[in-house]
């Protein structure tokens, strides 16, 4: 059988190859990429917790489907965002967003 | 604690959040009905609306003497949830006064629904007593003050403020996402009361709880702002409309603050002299940062931003003290904080509406032009430099007195350095308000009736805290209680 | 090492090879299809923790809903970024210090704890079971109706506001 800690070593290398992602891109679009990474090690963790800790219990799966839920509308979100700056000044480069300064 | 089972009274305890939901749904069918002659009235329809159901849940959500999980768990019934929400949905009801009028949004009732969302997911986040709720409630707070900030599709600032907002919210919010998975994993539990009792066995090194305690706290540095994850808020409270901005400075912000205190509270008192020490750091650096940085700030909202970092420094320092006086003086802290902020932001709006300008020189001249906006800038801006009476100095004095109670004497003396140097400039803008002349001297400030409103309930308010703060601190006392 | 074990070697290369292909791309439309095959992956993973039905979620959701929307907020942003341009930042270096500064402090915090070398116990019932339960789970008020009917508003409103947003001005200077 699978040790519990290949899961969850597996979640901590996506989460950090996506958070990789989300800090050295520069384009706004590959980072919310690396962000939905992130979050799909979150699901793993959550489910292999749920299988080999408590799986009478189904709080683990809820809390997956919760996630799920927010992932779609922060993704609609973002998007919706980066289209409506890329129509105001044709950049979804990140460090040329900078009419204010850091 | 148990959780205690379904009963029809449990209904009464969400009314305000039901409630809500309904007023979203009006706005949006009314936005669909009225022509958009009529439609200028949504903001007093979410204006009064809230009201309304600020005034139902000061008599029908009013905690049981005994603190309860309902819901299977998911919300606590206490007094802290019952203040915050009180909190929010004042905020929530004078920024929909600041709101009308303004152009752009006025009469779009995607915002108000939006803006009535988001304080929705406000409310749950000061209830969540669930690692599930908790990260939903952040999100529902989160992902609407996305869309706000950035709301003025067609200005450069506030897009380019609604996608930064949105990928630094993004990223913090997923590594305390990372962290709560973590939470649940050691313990094999989710309920925040349940959890708190499996990790205390001592049988988790703290090295595990610190690291799940790391993760946690950078989203929630995020939504207070504090060192280091303050970056996004000078240019999130530059572009965003001047009411989104005063709604994220004060009830995001407070909101935050609510479930910082909650789970350090409740799910690692074990590692608390850890947790603390770190605070006491952030604290220090947060005032530090927000108050050297402002003093360089030529447009007001950017040194708006800048004074509401170091605002939540100092409230940090009642959390640090990690003792009932401590929490209650942080509460009475963000109480003050809220309306006064709202008071400052509300002549922001004013000025830019007449003037359609933010810069701190264009004040120049305001006590001549509108003798009665300087003098409530004059009582906003004391407040917030805490000078007595108002209610930013009872505030400061309390937080202060409970670092002192719990023997970081070092740490409120940083603090008075701090408000020192926060008087500094905030007399400058005062100084340019009052001392310095401009050409246009004659021009009267357009006052609209909605924002005047609102202008003047918070300065109502800042008088009143300060002036007759003893059964308000009472208050907080009890809310504090509630937690321990 | 059982096949199971080696099943799930094969799944997790795959997943890091997408990932890492995800985020080192340049050519953002190649990305996101690395991306697909990573979240395919994790998909596989889900059916080897028996939990079939976040499986099928997994594939609805992130494969259909989510990619899709990146492939083609892709296309319509691919006038900004050439593929010659430098697709990561000056401090791509640091940012990479910083993760595997962070992947290394996550696996020391996995060390403390001993029950993660568990092997799971077999489930007790089928599968089925399990999905009857989650299904009654999220509409239990006893137990997270909650957070059943608040995520459902929160993608209302981010439906709505995503709308908004994505939508052009209606004229110039005009009141939008």
């Amino acid at each position: 059988m699978i040790p519990l800690s290949w899961y969850l070593i597996l979640a901590a290398s996506i989460f950090c190859i996506g958070l990789y992602g989300v800090l050295a891109r520069r384009n706004a679009i590959a980072i919310l990429m690396g962000i939905e990474l992130m979050l799909n090690a979150v699901n793993i963790n959550l489910v292999a917790f749920w299988r080999y800790l408590t799986p009478s219990i189904i709080n683990g799966q809820v809390f997956a489907i919760i996630v799920f839920a927010v992932a779609a509308s922060e993704v609609a979100v973002g998007l919706a965002l980066i289209i409506s700056i890329y129509r105001r000044k044709t950049t979804v480069a990140v460090e040329e967003i900078n009419l204010m300064k850091w | 604690m148990p959780i205690v089972p379904f009963d029809t009274s449990m209904i009464a305890a969400i009314s305000a959040e039901l409630l809500l939901l309904l007023l979203a749904g009006v706005i949006l069918a009314v936005d669909m009905i009225w022509g958009s002659k009529q439609k200028d009235h949504l903001g007093w329809i979410t204006a009064g609306g809230l009201l309304f159901i600020l005034l139902i849940s000061l008599i029908f959500t009013r905690p049981e003497p005994v603190e309860r999980l309902i819901f299977g768990g998911m919300l606590r019934q206490d007094w802290l949830t019952f203040t915050f929400r009180l909190i929010f949905l004042f905020a929530a009801a004078i920024t929909s006064l600041l709101s009308i009028n303004l152009k752009g949004i006025t009469g779009r009732g995607e915002y108000y629904a939006l803006l009535v969302v988001t304080t929705l997911g406000m409310s749950l986040m000061a209830a969540s007593a669930d690692l599930i709720m908790l990260y939903l409630a952040i999100e529902t707070t989160s992902i609407p003050l996305y869309i706000l900030a950035g709301f003025m599709k067609s200005d450069d600032k506030s897009t380019e403020s609604g996608i930064k907002y949105f990928l630094f919210g993004a990223l913090t919010s997923t590594v305390m996402l990372y962290g709560f998975s973590l939470l649940y994993g050691f313990s094999g539990e989710t309920n925040l009361y349940l959890l708190s009792e499996r990790l205390t066995g001592g049988e988790i090194s703290i090295w595990v709880l610190g690291g799940a305690a790391l993760l946690v706290l950078v989203g929630f540095s995020f939504k207070v702002s504090a060192v280091p994850f303050h970056f996004w808020s000078p240019d999130v409270y530059e572009g965003a409309p001047t009411p989104i901005t005063a709604y994220i400075s004060t009830a995001s912000k407070a909101a935050g603050f609510a479930v910082l205190v909650r789970v350090m509270i409740t799910v690692f008192p074990e590692i608390s002299l850890y947790w603390t020490s770190i605070l006491a750091v952030v604290a220090t650096a947060t005032m530090t940062v927000g108050n050297m940085v402002a003093l360089a700030q030529k447009n007001i909202k950017r040194l708006l931003a800048y004074s509401s970092i170091a605002h939540a420094g100092y409230a940090l320092i009642g959390l640090v003290a990690f003792s009932e006086l401590g929490i209650a003086s942080l509460l009475f802290y963000l109480a003050a904080y809220v309306v006064t902020n709202l008071a400052a932001f509300a002549i922001v709006v004013f000025f830019a509406n007449t003037v359609g300008s933010d810069e701190i020189a264009d004040y120049a001249g305001l006590s001549r032009r509108s003798p009665g906006l300087a003098f409530a800038m004059l009582i906003a801006f004391l407040s917030l430099a805490g000078m007595p009476p108002l209610a930013g100095f009872v505030a400061k004095f309390y937080v202060f007195a409970a670092a002192v109670e719990s023997g970081l004497i070092w740490l409120a003396f940083v603090g008075v350095l701090n408000a020192i140097i926060g008087l500094y400039y905030y007399m400058t803008v005062l100084k340019v308000v009052y001392l310095y002349r401009s050409d246009d001297d004659e021009v009267p400030i357009a006052v609209s009736r909605p924002a005047a409103i609102a202008l003047g309930v918070s300065v109502i308010a800042v008088l009143g805290i300060g002036i007759a703060s003893g059964p308000w601190l009472g208050w907080a006392l009890d809310t504090a209680s509630s937690l321990f | 090492m059982t096949v199971l074990q080696i099943i799930f070697l094969g799944i997790s290369v795959i997943i890091v090879i997408g990932a890492l292909m995800t985020v080192s791309s340049p050519n953002l439309v190649h990305a996101a299809l690395w991306l697909i095959l990573a979240l395919a992956g994790v998909a596989a993973i889900f059916v080897l923790l028996e939990a079939s039905f976040l499986a099928v979620v997994q594939v609805a959701v992130y494969i259909d809903a989510i990619s899709i929307l990146i492939v083609i907020a892709v296309m319509l942003t691919r006038r900004a970024m050439g593929e010659t341009e430098r697709q990561i930042n000056r401090s791509w270096l640091l940012a990479a210090f910083a993760a595997f500064m962070v992947f290394s402090g996550i696996l020391s915090l996995f060390s403390q704890v001993p029950q993660l070398a568990n092997t799971p116990s077999d489930l007790v019932e089928s599968s089925e079971f399990y999905i009857q339960e989650l299904g009654k789970a999220l509409v239990n008020v006893d137990q997270s109706i909650i957070p059943f009917e608040v995520a459902s508003v929160l993608l209302l409103a981010a439906m709505i506001g995503a709308i908004f947003i994505a939508r052009p001005p209606e004229r110039a200077g005009g009141d939008s």
